[in-house]
């Protein structure tokens, strides 16, 4: 079936179950697949826009009431929509680097952090993770003290990714963020991988800003996320214009640079809105997705030789697994090669493993219902006893 | 009425996702599978009638 030409209508996670790490948190609630029918359109949330002529003002769909409360659910004093995660980081990177200024990243920090300072001129040094891949606040002051030596100054900006996308890992973030408010230097939350997916507090971590993404872990259409800021930050990176033509002496009312006016003009931003409600209460009940997460954890490690390479027991149910001395032993001989183990997990309704990774490879359960978590886990061990490996399953 | 239909298939499509990829509906699945498709029934009879009167 097409819905235009040379376009096959998508039905992966209705056909399949989808474990894609970075497609798990961002599956459209119903409500959202609604709002996109009837929003669809370009400007379809301009219809009722008066001034003063910004998006977060609209109250009819309740755009500003969006804002307000999701201010209100992260603890923070200041909300914006933006077109993902990586235009929340640039819009705070333009406010706060200049060229050649060091920014504090992370040795697990995502790669749009690196652009988002790119773009400025910035220079990034990355604080190095431990041998259980975890970011620690001892590491985040030494790497302070490093840069100081280095340029005579601290860092204007730090980042962290409560989350990582490699591993999956739990960093702790109000520890660093302490650590980086001794220093004076403002500290970005990266929550690509926990805002609408577990609680965010940002006021309990000390942070000055948080980022999340819509289309992956807010149920959202993309490209779609938020930036939220304190009441001191809020001011910086929400600045209003100040521009005049000189032809014209035209000015632009309270058009936020950073923002470029307007971000999310249609049915990216209504869909987040309308997954909102269901988001804000899936957060409450992340145990759950745990508790899926480990039962087919348990299943990958009854095959012998399988390793979890993300913290364990997990905090996250994004998962970095090594089944070198696994599922890989069987891909140098199968005719399939290491095709052979994405292959067999398709025929069994499962996608979202990259094709040919049978080494080091990594998957997410979040949304899977307990019944898919268990079908899940059956198939890991079927495609083990299908192929010879030992198990003790 | 067109919305109607379209988002009764909606909640319909979301039922295929929850149960993929065997998709066998338990009891309580069913009667919901069953609600709504004789909703989606009567929706585009409303339809027929509203369009092509």
């Amino acid at each position: 079936m097409r819905c235009g030409i040379g376009i096959e209508a998508r039905q992966v996670n209705e056909l399949y179950i989808n474990i894609d790490p970075i497609q798990a948190g961002g599956r459209l609630t119903a409500d959202a697949m609604k709002a996109v029918i009837a929003y669809g359109d370009g400007y379809s949330v301009c219809d009722n826009c008066r001034k003063p002529n910004r998006l977060d003002y609209i109250s009819k769909p309740p755009i500003a009431g969006f804002h307000r409360d999701v201010a209100a659910w992260l603890n923070m004093d200041a909300v914006r929509t933006v077109p993902g995660a990586r235009r929340g980081f640039q819009a705070v990177t333009n406010t706060y680097v200049s060229k050649g200024d060091p920014v504090l990243l992370t040795s697990l920090s995502h790669y749009t952090e690196f652009l988002a300072v790119e773009e400025t001129g910035g220079i990034v040094r990355e604080i190095p993770h431990d041998s259980a891949h975890k970011i620690t606040a001892d590491a985040t002051a030494t790497k302070i003290e490093e840069v100081m030596r280095e340029f005579g100054r601290v860092p204007v900006l730090a980042f962290i990714d409560h989350v990582d996308y490699q591993y999956g890992n739990m960093h702790d973030v109000k520890a660093i963020a302490k650590v980086a408010h001794h220093y004076d230097i403002p500290i970005l939350y990266n929550g690509a991988y926990t805002v609408g997916i577990l609680p965010v507090d940002g006021g309990d971590f000390g942070v000055d800003f948080i980022v999340g993404s819509g289309h992956k872990s807010m149920a959202a259409p993309a490209p779609s996320g938020v930036l939220a800021a304190t009441k001191e930050r809020a001011g910086e990176v929400f600045r209003t214009t100040t521009i005049k033509g000189d032809v014209t002496n035209r000015t632009f009312g309270i058009k936020e640079p950073e923002m470029m006016g307007c971000t999310l003009m249609g049915a990216t931003l209504v869909g987040m809105m309308a997954s909102f409600p269901q988001v804000k209460e899936r957060v409450k009940h992340f145990d759950r997705e745990l508790e899926n997460n480990r039962r087919v954890l348990e299943a990958l490690l009854s095959v012998t030789g399988t390793k979890i390479l993300s913290e364990y027991p997990r905090n996250h149910t994004l998962t970095r697994v090594d089944t070198l001395a696994s599922f890989d032993t069987i891909a140098e001989s199968h005719k399939k090669r290491g095709f052979y183990l994405s292959a067999a997990l398709e025929e069994k309704g499962i996608v979202g493993i990259i094709p040919g990774a049978t080494k080091v490879w990594k998957f997410n359960t979040y949304g899977t219902t307990p019944q898919q978590a268990a079908f899940l886990a059956d198939a890991f061990v079927a495609v083990a006893m299908d192929n010879g490996l030992p198990h003790n399953a | 009425m067109t919305f109607q239909a379209l988002y009764t298939l909606t909640d319909l499509r979301v039922i295929l996702r929850e149960t993929a990829p065997q998709h066998q509906l338990d009891e309580t699945r069913r009667a919901q599978a069953q609600r709504l498709l004789d909703n989606l029934e009567r929706q585009v009879a409303s339809l027929k009638q509203e369009m092509l009167k």
